[in-house]
């Protein structure tokens, strides 16, 4: 029997615990009205945006090269995007399959304006990133569900997203390595997934902008550098997380030419072009050295082994996190509903994480809790918990 | 593999009816050195993160005190979001307010708005008599004695009012909040467009629809940029 929510939990939390990404800001409201608070919440790197783009930056500000960019983006940027990916990710890309977009999460919606119609079914990986659903129910998008599980690492099966499609859908939705469940879809399910999303005619909308923290052995592979996909995909990505550049709003999206005029002229009437400042900062961390990234992804390494230890420690199961910036652990040996849960750990251990219900109506047995502390606080995390999760074990 | 020109299925209907890009020149502005100054010196101190989603407290809380100052109108910072450019606060409120299948209307010109309810799937009427108004639009530049005479009707009629200051040519003496009994369904959109429009900042503020709102805006842009925020504080607060 699924976990129920306990009615005495505060009305605050109890009016949006239906409303994932409401429930995620309700608790984050909560948190930031006490004194220290560990937040383990939020996607947001604690980590410093590496110097020499900050240095960059700086530099464009001095000289004044801060004047309006087209919509697409800066022709210099665009450039640069567009020979990473061909580089490192092998997709078939030139400067006009390129637009710069104000983070992920707008390259998502104005991916889902131009290609999804009223009434048109969109696949969709359970758990998902509920941020998303603002964006695919704005555009009249209808989202179906495909099932992964624990036992799989959160992987995507090709049979699970076939068996899902109707004559309605139009598009499948991939984040991977995935928010919240740190899986990853690996390469040899993407072939299989490619095979069947050509065969059904199917767009590919891959949001891959924790694509380079990847955890060993694993790898990252974008689905659009397969034959027949560059058609069919739209491929997004963003500075803020590998770089640490969140508060920047830069990311980009790479599509068929088509795709990326009709995204632009949406971007041109809801939100304009990115700020000018982050595109030159954006430059530089695409065309700049690459170590921090691999110096970032090691830290992060490191602390996923400790709060991983101290899940163990408390009796939480989890899929193999083999991407990304959080870990998804399953819940139900404490028999509380993840919401609830969660609002004991803030009021009474000082620990923010987030209900696996912010991801999906049924995941009332699941946490998602983000490696974004240093090790020293993930440790005392896990020490402030642990009392926390004995004392209210059902 | 070559690049691609053409998605293998159409693209959404809504794309057609959208203006083709017009091309805006770079160019360099001459932004006032405490300026710069002011966003370097939040870049040295680690302000890279996502800001509050509503945007910076010091931003929120000086925009609500100029609209205190200047009209006499109380809004409270946790009513103001701060946006990326007007172009985002005007798509916001016209995807909240405006109801697919209505009119919002608008006097002159409504190319500033034009996309953004086709997006929404509601249309611009310079008139009363165009059918269901939900919205009126309404700018500082235009014809005084018809947009007050606009203002009695909507009272009426409970429509929302977007005051758009951003393309006012000067200052205004009046806003439409002044009247008490409008005050809470009028939305005030500015912006910083007119000397650092390439910073991406605006401002939505006011109204009992504030909080959803801002909860839109997260939806789209989760934020807007942290140093084009800071930035645009030093030169709110320096009067540049």
């Amino acid at each position: 029997m699924m976990t129920a929510l306990n009615p005495n939990i505060p009305a605050a939390v109890r009016e949006v615990a239906a409303d994932g990404t409401q429930l995620r800001y309700r608790l984050m409201e909560m948190a930031a009205a006490m004194d220290n608070i560990i937040t383990l919440g939020r996607g947001d790197p604690d980590l410093p945006t590496p110097a020499h783009i900050v240095a960059a930056a700086s530099q464009a500000m001095r000289e004044q090269r801060t004047g309006l960019s087209p919509v697409k983006g800066l022709p210099e940027l665009r450039n640069a995007i567009a020979d990473h990916l061909r580089r490192e990710n092998g997709l078939p890309v030139g400067r006009g399959n390129v637009m710069v977009t104000t983070g992920g999460q707008e390259g998502l919606f104005l991916a889902v304006q131009a290609v999804i119609d009223p009434g048109d079914e969109i696949l969709v990986p359970d758990p998902r990133y509920s941020s998303y659903d603002d964006a695919i129910q704005r555009a009249g998008g209808k989202m179906v569900m495909v099932p992964t599980n624990r036992e799989d690492a959160f992987n995507l099966e090709a049979e699970d997203v076939e068996a899902a499609i109707t004559p309605a859908t139009k598009a499948l939705l991939i984040v991977t390595p995935s928010n919240p469940t740190a899986g990853i879809v690996t390469e040899d399910r993407l072939r299989r997934i490619a095979e069947v999303v050509i065969r059904r005619n199917l767009i590919v909308i891959v949001d891959e902008i924790y694509g380079k923290i990847v955890y060993d052995p694993w790898q990252h592979f974008s689905i659009g550098s397969l034959s027949g996909m560059a058609e069919r995909t739209i491929t997004l990505d963003a500075f803020s997380k590998a770089y640490a550049m969140t508060g920047w709003r830069c990311g980009y999206a790479a599509a068929a030419e088509n795709v990326i005029e009709a995204m632009a002229r949406i971007k041109q009437v809801t939100t304009g072009p990115v700020a000018t400042v982050s595109q030159w900062a954006g430059l530089a961390a695409i065309t700049g050295p690459q170590n921090c990234v691999e110096e970032y992804r090691q830290i992060y390494t490191e602390r996923r082994h400790i709060l991983l230890e101290g899940l163990d420690r408390m009796g939480f199961a989890y899929g193999e996190p083999r991407g990304g910036l959080f870990v998804w652990a399953d819940s139900s040996s404490t028999g509380i509903h993840a919401a609830e849960l969660s609002y004991l750990l803030l009021k009474e251990a000082g620990v923010l994480i987030f209900p696996g219900t912010a991801f999906g109506e049924k995941w009332r047995e699941y946490v998602r809790i983000t490696l974004l502390e240093p090790i020293e606080v993930l440790k005392e995390a896990v020490e402030r918990m642990m009392p926390v999760v004995t004392r209210y074990r059902r | 593999m070559n690049p691609a020109k053409t998605l293998c299925r159409p693209l959404a209907r809504r794309v057609a009816g959208l203006d083709k890009l017009t091309q805006v020149p770079g160019g360099r502005p001459d932004i006032p050195q405490n300026v710069i100054q002011a966003a370097v010196d939040a870049l040295a101190r680690g302000e890279t993160h996502y800001t509050d989603r509503p945007g910076i407290p010091e931003f929120r809380q000086w925009v609500a005190d100029d609209l205190g100052r200047r009209y006499g109108i109380s809004i409270d910072p946790k009513e103001v979001t701060i946006t990326c450019g007007s172009t985002e606060a005007r798509y916001v409120t016209m995807t909240l307010l405006a109801q697919p299948a209505t009119w919002v209307l608008c006097l002159g010109d409504p190319a500033s708005i034009r996309g953004a309810l086709h997006l929404v799937g509601a249309q611009p009427a310079d008139s009363m008599a165009a059918g269901r108004i939900t919205v009126l639009y309404l700018r500082p530049d235009d014809e005084r004695a018809a947009l007050a005479a606009l203002l009695r009707p909507a009272e009426r009629e409970n429509w929302w009012i977007v005051w758009d200051m951003s393309l006012a040519t000067a200052r205004p003496d009046f806003h439409p909040a002044q009247n008490e009994k409008l005050a809470a369904r009028v939305v005030t959109i500015d912006s910083l467009s007119h000397c650092m429009a390439g910073w991406r900042v605006g401002w939505m503020a006011g109204s009992e629809a504030a909080l959803r709102l801002r909860a839109r805006k997260q939806a789209i842009t989760i934020c807007t940029t942290s140093v084009s925020q800071w930035a645009g504080l030093e030169l709110l607060r320096s009067g540049e």
